[in-house]
């Protein structure tokens, strides 16, 4: 389903070059729950912005749904991302002027849902992440754990091909952050949906169904592991 | 997979709009600021173009109430030679023109124009004891139908046809220190060139609300003139009143057709008759229009500042957005929304203070009675009124909105240049 080939990544800084991928080969199937690990500096971020087609890579492929991504314009990169990518960040990013509610519906607006149909899905959606009866709060009035809830149920709305999470609990305590995970992987069997995320915390990594370690911009390991 | 597979601009459009105005009250106090600033250049923009368009109306009416009329009839060439007051380039036959006219119910009045040097015996004066002046002969009862001159009379009274009598503004009666009852001599040319006295009565001192006229000019009964300058008949010009609201948009056109038959002469609009203040009203425009750029210019840069700053503190905001698919074009709108948004405030609230502007202006009108010290030749006396003109106003108010939706997209564009991983990482 996402096929990322011999993926190189050189930035450069100045002087100095660094090479932040050196050849990433790496194959997703629907409904994975994949956990990126990985010490700092390690690529993790990389590899995920190019997967997510918010960066390119310098060479190599990168097919999603049997699309090559490599070689598409500007728009059409973010057209993919609008329909069918959906990402957590690790500061959580929802925009501060709006509810929980209207932060999550701003997926499916962008997609032209009719507002019935997605007020109806995103209160759902509230909901099933552990949200009701916040709905219409700020960000400012949620605490880390709900905002980064907001965050997957914004991911999640558009029942996106994937939903790629960099770092999502490194803002939060291993508390909050082992619930976060919980609720993604729920979600994963529930709905199915295909989950990648990063992290370089032992407990966090744990969660994963299949656990790639990345050292220096290499896959250092890949393993499925039994739930 | 196709490049746009989602259509429905309304959900789309309208939270991209619902998100702008929500963002502009993240900063209620620059928002405050800069819509303020907009307002002052809409509402100074809206006061000064009242004053100006009063400026013109009130020049216009004074010079169509007291010297030019609507439209003239003159001696062909007589316009361009009238610095020098020519007698040998007259209307010949002025009574078959007026019969003409009046026929058609036209309101004309024959004046003789010359120049003359006036000297106020039994008083002080200056050394050279005379002082030049401009004289018109006038036809009393035909002269108001076209002139409000007879409506000015201060002191005394107004002229009474045939008597060897005249009438002068208070402004020169002040300098001459002359007063009604005295008696004056005019020494001039006639028309075949001697030299001609003519000793007259002060009857009347006028005022009008028109500075030049009350400077510069003298009048006495046309028959007066007539015989002294041994005109035989012949006028200088034929003044008009033409119908339409104001002077400037009087049709000189059908008098043409009229009096088609006629040699020697030539019909000349209001524009043609006042065409010395064009140059001086374009100066005044361009005055003008530097004052409104610099006040753009300050709105520009407010507003620019503004969304800069906007722009730039939602750097990460904006690259989430990108990363989650919202377009580059969705964002333009949204800072432009945002913008436009200032942009009516400003609009709203410098269209309610234009509009008191000029109601005080209108109603009040502004004191230039120190700058009519200071010899001028606009035709308006002491205090400037405004007018209401709507157009303007409302022109004002759209170009604000507009200009700032444009100025949005400079640093919009700045930004949306930048990478998305790059504004991501940026907090
Ligand atoms: N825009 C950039 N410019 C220069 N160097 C970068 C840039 N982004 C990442 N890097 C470098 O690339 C390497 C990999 O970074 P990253 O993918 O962010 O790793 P991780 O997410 O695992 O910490 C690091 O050494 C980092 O400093
Ligand atoms: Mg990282």
């Amino acid at each position: 389903m996402i096929a990322v080939n011999e993926v190189h990544k050189e930035y450069i800084d100045g002087e100095t070059h660094v090479r932040a991928l050196r050849g990433v080969s790496l194959k997703i199937e629907g409904g994975e729950f994949l956990s990126i690990a990985g010490p700092s500096g390690s690529g993790k971020t990389t590899l995920l912005n190019i997967i997510g087609c918010i960066d390119n890579a310098d060479s190599g492929d990168v097919d999603i749904d049997g699309d090559r991504v490599g070689g598409k314009s500007k728009k059409e990169l973010t057209e993919i991302r609008r329909a069918k990518i959906g990402f957590v960040f690790q500061s959580f990013n929802l925009i501060p002027v709006l509810t929980a509610y209207e932060n999550v519906s701003m997926a499916l607006s962008l997609l032209g849902v009719s507002d019935a149909e997605n007020r109806e899905r995103t209160m759902a959606l509230l909901a099933e992440v552990g949200l009701e009866g916040m709905e219409h709060r700020r960000p400012s009035r949620l605490s880390g754990g709900q905002q980064q809830r907001v965050a997957v149920a914004r991911a999640l709305i558009k029942d996106p091909l994937i939903v790629l999470a960099d770092e999502p609990t490194a803002n939060l305590d291993s508390t909050t952050g082992e619930a976060i995970l919980k609720l993604m992987k729920d979600i994963n069997r529930h709905r199915g949906t295909t989950f990648i995320f990063s992290t370089h915390d032992q407990m966090v990594m744990d969660y994963g169904d299949r656990l790639c370690r990345l050292h220096d911009g290499l896959i250092e390991s890949d393993e499925r592991r039994s739930a | 997979m196709s490049a746009r597979p989602y259509r429905n601009g309304r959900t789309r459009g309208g939270f991209f709009l619902a998100l702008a105005m929500k963002n502009l009250a993240r900063h209620r106090r620059r928002t405050v600021i800069t819509a303020g600033a907009i307002a002052v250049g809409v509402a100074v923009f809206i006061w000064m173009f009242s004053i100006l368009q009063g400026f013109e109306a009130e020049n216009d009416r004074n010079m169509s109430r007291y010297e030019t009329g609507d439209a003239a009839i003159m001696g062909s060439g007589y316009w361009d030679e009238r610095d020098t007051f020519p007698l040998d380039m007259p209307v010949e036959d002025p009574e078959a023109i007026l019969s003409l006219l009046e026929a058609e119910e036209i309101a004309a009045a024959p004046r003789i124009a010359f120049r003359g040097d006036l000297i106020v015996r039994y008083d002080p004066f200056p050394e050279d004891g005379s002082l030049q002046r401009a004289f018109y002969g006038i036809d009393i009862e035909r002269d108001s139908r076209v002139f409000a001159l007879s409506e000015a009379i201060e002191a005394g009274r107004f002229l009474e046809p045939g008597n060897e009598e005249v009438i002068i503004g208070r402004w020169l009666a002040d300098q001459l220190g002359a007063e009604v009852g005295y008696p004056v001599t005019v020494t001039t040319r006639t028309r075949d060139g001697f030299y001609q006295i003519m000793d007259l009565e002060i009857v009347g001192i006028f005022n009008t609300s028109n500075p030049f006229i009350n400077r510069h000019k003298a009048y006495l009964p046309i028959a007066v003139a007539d015989e002294y300058l041994e005109m035989r008949g012949a006028v200088t010009a034929v003044y008009l009143s033409l119908p339409g609201m104001l002077p400037a948009d009087a049709d000189p056109g059908p008098v043409r057709e009229l009096l088609s038959e006629f040699d020697g002469i030539e019909v000349l609009g209001f524009y043609r008759l006042n065409e010395d203040f064009a140059e001086v009203m374009e100066m005044e425009n361009a005055g003008t229009a530097i004052i409104l750029i610099l006040l753009g210019i300050i709105a520009v840069v407010g507003i620019s500042n503004t969304m800069l700053m906007s722009v730039l503190e939602r750097e990460n905001e904006i690259g989430m957005m990108r990363a989650l698919g919202v377009r580059d074009g969705e964002i333009r709108w949204m800072f432009t929304f945002e913008a436009a948004g200032i942009g009516l405030i400003g609009a709203i609230v410098g269209l309610i203070l234009g509009a008191l502007l000029v109601w005080h202006a209108v109603a009040v009108g502004i004191d230039y009675g120190v700058l009519m010290e200071i010899e001028m030749d606009f035709r308006f006396d002491g205090v400037l009124y405004g007018v209401w003109h709507f157009t303007s106003m409302i022109a004002a108010a759209v170009f604000a909105v507009l200009i700032a939706g444009v100025v949005a997209l400079v640093p919009t564009r700045r930004m949306l240049r930048r990478r998305i991983t790059d504004s991501l990482r940026h907090s």
